[in-house]
């Protein structure tokens, strides 16, 4: 079942799809020439800088908790542990079989 | 360089013990500063190693070599155009694969490398035992065991630096390979820029071409606008083959990478029970309990902070004014002797006893938690707060400092990450009500008028940080960033290293805002001293006393907070003798004084640390901003309250 990683309950592993919400979108913009150019810009950094942290497509990430008050997620990625801003969190797509 | 003089710079992921192994290397031979232009700290110091002379330079802690930010931006830069000798690529251990993935960026920029294995220690008490000869042979580059905080390995690692430097041993770095598909379009690549002449290695280039780095693209575009065509349809051929957008590819290819080799190279055995960090790291970030424990921590550093600071402003404060007398025999107590002084002396008077007291503490303190781990748990409550003024999480300490006094709090600001997030946090951080500024609060209005226009005023600043905040937010032209950030295991401070960046960060402090302090307040003295403070009073009449409906003195009052905002009060009662403060106001006078005083001006001190941390223009703007919104807020009040 493909989710938002801020679906996911906390202990829950899933395996990431996508972080660029939907590479069918991007490639939309980008043929929008100059007009869609700075969204297509701002997509692709964002989904670049999670992938410098290790959070790329294919890989196994677990939702330790979450900060109350809608606060950021605790994950477990990699053998390391991040926090990510919850709105960053509902753009990274993962497959989880429940 | 000469045959016994090099430089090696220091990289690697943030809270890896970079800072620890710069510090077990250079001692006290270190100086502090900034990169020219950007508000990131730059380190740098020397050593002296068996006849060698060594410049170490401490580049940022990131987590890769792209463009996300200045930091990245800086050490690429740094090794790639300044050529040091040698890079000592610092890895924790502990979390092998994240940082294998930056010693892979390192390969790829072709530079003569050798990986310090950090906190070895700490691994093998994770549970993780790492084999280094296999990694050496893998990696194709010289890998040490070390544990910085004792200094194991530390003098192993040099020699083996100095082995590299001076090409003792032969081994060939290893060259990341990326999958079939993406490789045959490097491959592409390299024989184009082959042809032009860049700064950079042709395979790296081509690599950062296909990633869409923006940087590498402009250079490149100015060269040879074919190439950057050519790699944009290289791309979208990838794009079409894997499903994701490009760069996303390449780093995921490069993970897998650093996955394999550390899955190859450690072996990591699950310890049976919990260890003690780890359930530190639960109650310190549970839902409910994290706040309180939050709430006291912050409490007892406020308190920590200004008792310590108090009791050492005060003592310090009798030891210089006991000096007077002495002043006055030598000088005598004419315009000269009154010049030096109440200009220069009160001035560094007021220096040494009103910022050191709580800058050195509050230094001390930040260090503390930072090195600890435990400012990134309270980033981790704090963030969905901060979101409502436009910051995210680490703005907390900050904010909360400034509380105290606004000086530290815009010297916090540098735990934010870009740029743009550096200045507004200090822009938020300007507006918060210092303790002098409420002593003002308390003492005037509190005390005149009634402590709960005293409150109501608390509120409305409160109020207008979180307004000016978001519309901050709003018209700061850049992306805003969110959260992510790594929460990595708790650990005991290394004390040495702690107390040296204190003391560094203190002395660059004094040397930046001293000269400021005494020139400010040698111009109010001057001015006093030639009887041009009612002249003065006199030109701000039609603001003062117009728009604002403050008596004329008050002007004059206001100039002297300047230096220190509770002077302000001190003034009023000065100026005001024999009349006491409440027959010369009354109350709304009151009011709108106290409001113009929270608002109007960072201090002297303050304005001498946004001027170091940003640049005379942007503290600048900020000072200006400040002195008319705190104008308009007075008048507006003074007409509402008047009605």
């Amino acid at each position: 079942m493909e989710l938002p990683l801020t679906a996911l309950r906390n202990g829950e592993t899933g395996v990431i799809t996508s972080t660029d919400f939907s590479s069918e979108r991007e490639q939309r913009c980008r043929h929008r020439a100059r007009k869609g150019w700075r969204k297509h810009f701002m997509v692709a950094r964002f989904a670049k800088r999670l992938a410098d942290m290790g959070l790329t497509p294919g890989t196994k990430i677990t939702v330790v908790k979450s900060a109350p008050f809608n606060g950021p997620l605790e994950v477990s990625v990699r053998g390391s542990r991040l926090a990510i801003g919850r709105g960053m969190a509902s753009r990274i797509l993962v497959d989880v079989e429940r | 360089m000469s045959n016994n003089h090099f430089r090696i710079a220091l990289a690697g992921n943030a809270n890896v013990g970079k800072s620890v192994i710069f510090n077990q290397l250079t001692g006290l031979h270190q100086h502090i500063g900034n990169w020219p232009g950007k508000t990131v700290e730059k380190a740098e110091g020397t050593l002296h190693f068996k006849g060698y002379t060594i410049d170490i330079i401490d580049l940022p802690g990131i987590y890769s070599l792209s463009t996300f930010s200045i930091e990245e931006l800086i050490s690429r830069d740094y090794i790639a155009t300044e050529k040091p000798d040698l890079v000592i690529n610092v890895v924790d251990a502990s979390v092998l694969e994240r940082n294998l993935f930056f010693t892979l960026q390192l390969l790829e920029l072709e530079t003569p490398l050798i990986v310090a294995l950090n906190q070895i220690d700490m691994a093998k008490k994770k549970g993780i035992i790492i084999d280094h000869e296999k990694a050496e042979k893998i990696l194709g580059v010289p890998v040490v065991p070390t544990v910085a905080v004792s200094g194991k390995g530390i003098y192993g690692m040099l020699e083996k630096a100095i082995g590299v430097i001076e090409k003792k041993r032969k081994m060939v770095p290893l060259k990341p390979r990326y999958g079939q598909e993406i490789e045959e379009r490097i491959e592409d690549l390299v024989i184009l820029l082959s042809k032009i002449q860049l700064r950079y290695p042709a395979r790296w280039v081509a690599i950062k071409l296909l990633e869409e780095d923006r940087e590498v693209e402009k250079e490149v575009l100015a060269v040879s606008p074919e190439i950057v065509a050519t790699a944009e349809k290289l791309r979208g051929e990838l794009e079409e083959l894997h499903g994701h957008s490009c760069p996303t590819v390449v780093t995921s290819e490069r993970y897998q990478v650093a996955s394999r080799i550390s899955g190859e190279i450690q072996k990591i055995t699950e310890p049976l029970k919990t260890p003690l960090r780890e359930k530190l790291h639960r109650v310190t970030t549970h839902k409910i309990l994290g706040y309180p424990i939050m709430l006291a921590t912050v409490l007892t550093v406020f308190v920590a902070i200004f008792t310590f600071g108090d009791f050492t402003s005060a003592l310090l404060g009798d030891f210089f004014f006991g000096l007077k007398p002495a002043f006055d025999s030598v000088l005598g107590t004419g315009i000269v002797g009154e010049l030096i002084w109440g200009g220069v002396m009160e001035g560094i008077i007021g220096g040494i006893t009103v910022a050191l007291p709580y800058i050195l503490p509050f230094y001390f303190i930040l260090y503390l938690f930072e090195d600890s781990g435990y400012l990134s748990r309270v980033a981790f409550l704090m963030d969905n707060l901060m979101h409502k003024m436009g910051l995210h999480g680490k703005a907390f300490i900050p904010v909360m400092l400034s509380f105290g006094c606004n000086v530290p709090g815009c010297l916090g600001c540098r735990i934010m990450e870009t740029t743009r997030e550096r200045l507004l946090t200090a822009f938020v951080v300007t507006l918060v009500p210092c303790a002098a500024t409420s002593v003002i609060i308390l003492g005037l209005v509190g005390a005149h008028v009634g402590i709960e226009w005293a409150l109501a005023l608390y509120i409305i600043n409160l109020i207008i940080i979180f307004v000016l905040g978001r519309i901050a937010f709003k018209a700061l032209p850049g992306e805003p960033t969110e959260l992510i950030m790594e929460m990595s295991d708790y650990r005991v401070p290394h004390m040495r290293t702690v107390a040296k960046q204190t003391w560094f960060r203190l002395r660059e402090f004094i040397v930046m805002a001293f000269p400021l302090i005494i020139a400010g307040s040698l111009v109010i003295k001057f001015a006093e001293v030639m009887n041009l403070l009612e002249p003065i009073a006199n030109i701000m009449s039609p603001i003062t006393v117009t728009w604002l409906g403050l008596p004329l003195m008050a002007g004059i009052a206001l100039i002297f907070g300047v230096l220190r905002k509770e002077l302000t009060l001190i003034m009023l009662a000065t100026l005001f003798a024999p009349m006491s403060l409440a027959d010369a106001m009354n109350p709304v006078q009151m009011i709108v004084f106290t409001l113009v005083a929270m608002l109007y001006i960072p201090c002297v001190a303050t304005i001498g640390a946004l001027v170091k941390e940003f640049g005379w223009k942007k503290a600048w703007l900020i000072t200006v901003f400040e002195i008319v919104f705190a104008l308009l807020v007075g008048g507006i009040a003074f007409r509402i309250l008047t009605i």
